[in-house]
């Protein structure tokens, strides 16, 4: 009994981090559309804006990335 | 044109390394690697004892890859020096890796330029150029076969693996681990080659180094007047209110010097810790279909050189916002 407690918590505990994926989509999904809004403008600047909202991507995506590590962390019981 | 005898022989390659791959995944099955956050140990005893404030120094597995990566760097360094010094003699025109590398610098140093002023680049440049080029090379070597696989196998303290004798190559025992898990008087591996940027005292340490150097150059740069950012008595006689509000908000700022310390240490080490993760679970669950493994490492490089940049980039950027003025802006915005 104990024990499939600590597995439903250990479940529910990894979904539950995984909730700050959700911010780092929406950091994503404004970045790529804010530097499309300026390619679309000024095709000229494509270059130097896709090397910036890439680096904007890397960002946000590391956000992503912290969640899914402690969600694996939570899975795989290393704590 | 001769565009029949053009032959994409190495999508064959690819091919023939893909089924290579499924085959040898059914035989060699793959186990779940022993995945810690800290470093694990190759040798129980310490090395040596520092004194008092250090303890025990061990010998673990993020120092031989540590090692390995200063051996490639200063062959890089031997063959690019070589090949400049040979083409100074000949005709000037640099070949081969001196001219790959001469091309590297020159893109960092114009980015470089283009966000700090040309007096100040040269100042920033070196640290901007010696991170980025470590911390990739550091993140690279990650991905080669035989890291995070080949090791020593220790005694499991909790669950673990049984081991098949191989037999005897260069006067040692060679086990291979079974994915058949056993309770207890199993055996676990601690690779020999672990990642150097899976290691949090390797990007704690080049993080501290980074934020002390952004403090330095902002001192070189503008002199005393770099501390009026933290400790802000500019507009504090004349108008007392907003004076004091902006003395609080420099003090802020030392604890944002601080979060710097911090996000960088974490960015770095929790994007190489999860590729590690990644590429574990999706080889131990999806077994013989090693080709979503494959596809994560290629994930990986692309993760790997972008954490790279962004270290050496955001290094770069502080430095840069130091060597510019706080105080004059701030009081041309009103």
């Amino acid at each position: 009994m104990e024990e499939s407690i600590i597995l439903a918590g250990r479940y529910i505990g990894a979904g539950l981090a995984m909730i700050g994926a959700a911010g780092a989509g929406v950091g994503i999904g404004l970045s790529v559309q804010g530097a499309l809004t300026g390619m679309a403008r000024n095709p000229d600047t494509y270059g130097n804006l896709l090397t910036n909202m890439i680096l904007g991507i890397a960002f946000s995506e590391a956000i992503a990335i912290y969640c899914l590590a402690i969600a694996f962390l939570i899975l795989l019981k290393i704590f | 044109m001769e565009q029949e005898t053009r032959r994409p022989w190495r999508r064959w390659v690819v091919l023939v390394l893909m089924i290579a791959g499924f085959v040898l995944a059914g035989i060699f099955i793959p186990v779940r690697p022993e995945i810690t956050v800290a470093p694990e140990r190759l040798i129980e005893k310490p090395l040596f004892i520092l004194p008092k404030p250090f303890g025990p120094f061990y010998l673990v597995n993020t120092l031989p890859t540590l090692v390995a990566t200063w051996i490639i760097l200063g062959i890089i360094a031997y063959f690019t020096n070589r090949s400049l010094k040979k083409s100074a003699q000949t005709d000037l025109v640099p070949r081969g890796i001196g001219n790959v590398m001469e091309t590297l610098l020159e893109v960092l140093y114009n980015l470089t330029e283009s966000s700090a002023s040309s007096k100040y680049a040269r100042m920033i440049f070196p640290w901007f150029a010696t991170i980025m080029i470590y911390v990739l090379l550091a993140n690279l070597l990650k991905l080669i076969p035989g890291f995070e696989s080949i090791g020593v196998i220790h005694p499991a303290h909790g669950e673990g693996y049984l081991t098949k004798e191989l037999g005897t190559f260069l006067g040692f025992r060679w086990d291979l681990l079974t994915p058949d898990k056993v309770e207890e008087g199993g055996s676990i591996l601690a690779p020999f080659f672990r990642g150097v940027s899976v290691d949090l005292n390797f990007t704690f340490a080049l993080a501290i180094i980074s934020v002390f150097m952004i403090q330095v150059i902002g001192f070189r740069a503008q002199r005393f007047g770099y501390f009026s950012k933290f400790f802000n008595t500019r507009r504090m006689f004349k108008v007392p209110f907003f004076g004091a509000m902006d003395f609080i908000v420099g003090l802020l700022e030392l604890i944002s010097e601080l979060a710097k310390v911090i996000s960088f240490t974490f960015r770095l080490f929790f994007n190489m810790f999860a590729g590690i993760i990644l590429v574990a679970v999706a080889a131990f669950l999806l077994g013989k279909f090693t080709i979503v493994a494959s596809m994560l490492y290629l994930f990986e490089l692309f993760v790997g050189l972008i954490q790279a940049f962004v270290f050496g980039m955001l290094t770069m950027v502080f430095m840069a916002q130091a060597t510019q003025g706080h105080g004059e802006e701030h009081t041309e915005a009103h």
